[in-house]
């Protein structure tokens, strides 16, 4: 394989463990913390990608706006990518009082159950309002083909990576870096691993538990609302991206490791390995490989690849 | 029930006609053999032909046999989350897989709807085995998302590598057969036995629902089925008694496998097809819906649960405006029921007998639930 090949592979790699990880990583921090399992995660990568391309472009949509005609602001890709993360936090606040606090006191089943209901209710509710057929991000032009820079051009190797895995990739990088350095270096991270460790005891020494959680939960909502946006550009934005996202995240967060940020990363990108490396040898199993993986690597570590329970290790 | 004993039930301080009777006449096995029966017999003409009562249903003859068959895959679901406590977010995979083998031993060895459903029952058993390996040694949501993982793999699976064997999104058409040779399964009864159950092919399927409902009822009142029950009470202390715990879970794994095989080969039996999308999330997703909209852990609830999600997905789906909101109503609904009302629409019902018979009793229990809502409040 040439270097071309090569890079071109491990960006593809790359920008689908990517959007794996900004998805998965606030399912994985929220459980960890909260004990909650939030399938209605999927929801919020759902909202980001619909509120992004509201953003981002006019747009004609079936369902109940099929009658509305050109729909949507228009103001370009990169208005889309800074305003919907900061939409989907609010949202992710409400969704934290409203409907994830009645129930981390109850049963991980019935969170799964009512989570599960809540992310069919609104692909429903979106696919009513927007039509079932996919729509497309419009790409500005300096995103479509390969990257170029400044003074050098195209650098050895990058032009079979795309602009837009390129930039996937960067922005993924820089966002779970900074929440590893939230964890590590802010009180309120340390205030959100005591909670985790003991909350009881941590509301003892006075401080109040209930706020970094809310915080972690929105702050998780923003990422896979990111991932909406980036994910609508990279593939087709349909009423049933929610569950398509939120099964194979949820693997990963399990595969990882309940609780543990690192396993999470190395899960996506385990997982971002398998896909890329099916979809060039056996184009047939790139959609299985990722379960495949799963399967395999819980037969053989039913706790995960990082067993912990402790956040931000 | 002998003289003596009727003189005695009057004489005594229970009356013949008394709820105490009723209960106890309620909760034989028998009573609710026989109800299966009469509800088989009745369900068809009730919902697709019956005078006044099918036109305000709207149903038909064939929907009401997927109806019974979607109900064998709800018993037998909910004989894992149930009475054992596993939620399985991958029982499409019993379903489909049991619907392929079933269609692949029709086309290629031998169309005997018996034995067909039979091999549909030992596949999902065959696989059941593999994925209890793996699964069992999981815990509640690991439980459930591996489930569901392994499902979506045998989904992607046989969609594309498997093509060559299940036709991909085409799927397999299986020509019709008779049963043992002689009885034609599509053959019409007139007079009475046509206008109860039409054809042969629904009392084929209806024999093989009321026996899954006797066995359910067996093993429900079974010192075997009561280890169950307290497995998903309290797993740790079950295995302090010195009960392997695995053992029975597995046990509850195949059986529970077993019969959501039986449905897969029923299916494939009457829609003569068998295809990858009886493979898909959804099917686990809608299989969780019907059987907790129901009522879990009870016997009717799946039942009722199913009729409720085929009718809103049959029917419904066809009304005017509201059509457009079936599955948006249903989801909702589901969520309020796991919400506030987890014992579902059976539960519904029987609080609503309960109340006739002890209005205060009913206004004790939804002052208990309320207040078990709203965290830290009064308990």
């Amino acid at each position: 394989m040439s270097i071309d090949g090569i890079v071109g592979f491990l960006f593809i790699a790359l920008s689908v463990a990517s959007l794996y990880l900004l998805v998965a990583v606030g399912l994985s921090i929220v459980f960890g913390s909260l004990k909650y399992v939030n399938m209605a995660h999927g929801v919020l990568y759902l909202a980001g990608a619909y509120i992004g391309l509201l953003i981002a472009s006019t747009n004609q949509y079936g369902g109940l706006l099929s009658d509305a005609g050109q729909v949507g602001l228009g103001w370009g890709f990169i208005p889309a990518l800074l305003l919907t993360p900061v939409i989907v936090f609010v949202l992710g606040i409400v969704m934290e009082r409203f409907i994830a606090k009645p129930f981390y006191e109850r049963d991980l089943l019935d969170q799964l159950l009512v989570t599960f209901g809540i992310l069919i209710a609104a692909q429903e509710f979106v696919a009513i309002i927007f039509g079932r057929t996919g729509t497309i991000y419009p790409r500005p032009e300096w995103l479509t083909g390969a990257i170029s820079l400044p003074a050098i051009g195209t650098p050895p190797g990058m032009s079979a990576a795309s602009t837009i895995r390129v930039l996937v990739v960067a922005l993924t990088v820089l966002f779970i870096l900074a929440i590893f350095a939230f964890f590590k270096y802010t009180e309120y991270g340390l205030a959100v691993r005591a909670g985790t460790e003991d909350s009881e005891m941590a509301q003892m020494l006075g401080i109040r538990v209930g706020r970094p959680f809310l915080l972690i939960f929105a702050v998780g909502s923003a990422y896979a609302g990111l991932a909406g946006v980036l994910g609508g550009s990279l593939f087709n934005v349909t009423s049933g991206i929610g569950m398509e996202i939120i099964i194979p995240s949820l693997v990963i967060v399990i595969m990882g490791g309940v609780g543990s940020l690192r396993g999470t990363v190395v899960g996506a990108l385990l997982a971002g390995l398998f896909f890329a490396t099916a979809t060039e040898l056996v184009p047939s199993m790139t959609r299985a490989s990722i379960y495949l993986l799963a399967i395999v690597v819980l037969s053989l570590r039913p706790n995960g690849i990082y067993p912990s329970t402790e956040v931000g290790q | 029930m002998s003289i003596d004993t009727i003189r005695n039930s009057v004489a005594g301080d229970s009356t013949l006609l008394s709820w105490e009777t009723w209960n106890r006449i309620k909760h034989t096995e028998r009573f609710v053999v026989l109800s299966s029966v009469l509800f088989v017999l009745l369900f068809s003409y009730a919902f697709g032909r019956a005078p006044v009562v099918s036109d305000i249903f709207r149903g038909y003859h064939g929907l009401a046999m997927t109806i019974l068959i979607w109900s064998i895959f709800a018993l037998g679901f909910n004989l894992l989350l149930g009475q054992t406590g596993l939620l399985s977010f991958g029982h499409a995979m019993f379903f489909g897989t049991a619907s392929y083998a079933a269609a692949l031993f029709a086309i290629h060895v031998y169309n005997e709807p018996l034995l067909v459903v039979l091999v549909g029952v030992l596949a999902a058993v065959a696989l059941g085995v593999v994925a209890a390996l793996i699964l069992l040694r999981l815990h509640t949501v690991y439980f459930s998302i591996v489930a569901l993982a392994i499902a979506q793999f045998l989904y992607f699976l046989s969609r594309e590598p498997l093509v060559e064997i299940t036709q991909g999104i085409n799927g397999l058409d299986i020509p019709r057969m008779p049963l043992l040779g002689i009885v034609d399964l599509e053959h019409e009864y007139g007079g009475l036995l046509g206008m109860l159950v039409v054809n042969n092919l629904y009392i084929f399927i209806g024999v093989f629902f009321v026996a899954v409902v006797a066995l359910i009822t067996r093993i429900r009142k079974s010192p075997y089925g009561l280890i169950f029950k307290s497995i998903r009470e309290n797993e740790t202390r079950t295995a302090f008694v010195g009960l392997d715990v695995w053992r029975y879970k597995f046990a509850a794994f195949l059986l529970s496998a077993a019969i959501v095989g039986l449905a897969g080969g029923l299916m494939a039996v009457n829609t003569q097809f068998a295809g990858v999308e009886r493979l898909y999330w959804s099917v686990s997703g809608d299989i969780v819906v019907m059987t907790v909209l129901g009522g879990l852990g009870t016997l009717a609830g799946p039942v009722i649960g199913t009729f409720v999600f085929f009718y809103f997905k049959g029917i419904v789906n066809g009304f005017p405006t509201l059509g457009n909101y079936w599955l948006l109503l249903l989801a909702l609904s589901f969520t309020a029921v796991v919400w506030v009302y987890p014992d579902g629409i059976w539960g519904m019902l029987t609080d609503f007998v309960r109340a006739l018979r002890d209005p205060k009793e009913l206004v004790a229990k939804t002052r208990r639930r309320l207040s078990d809502l709203v965290p830290g409040g009064e308990r």
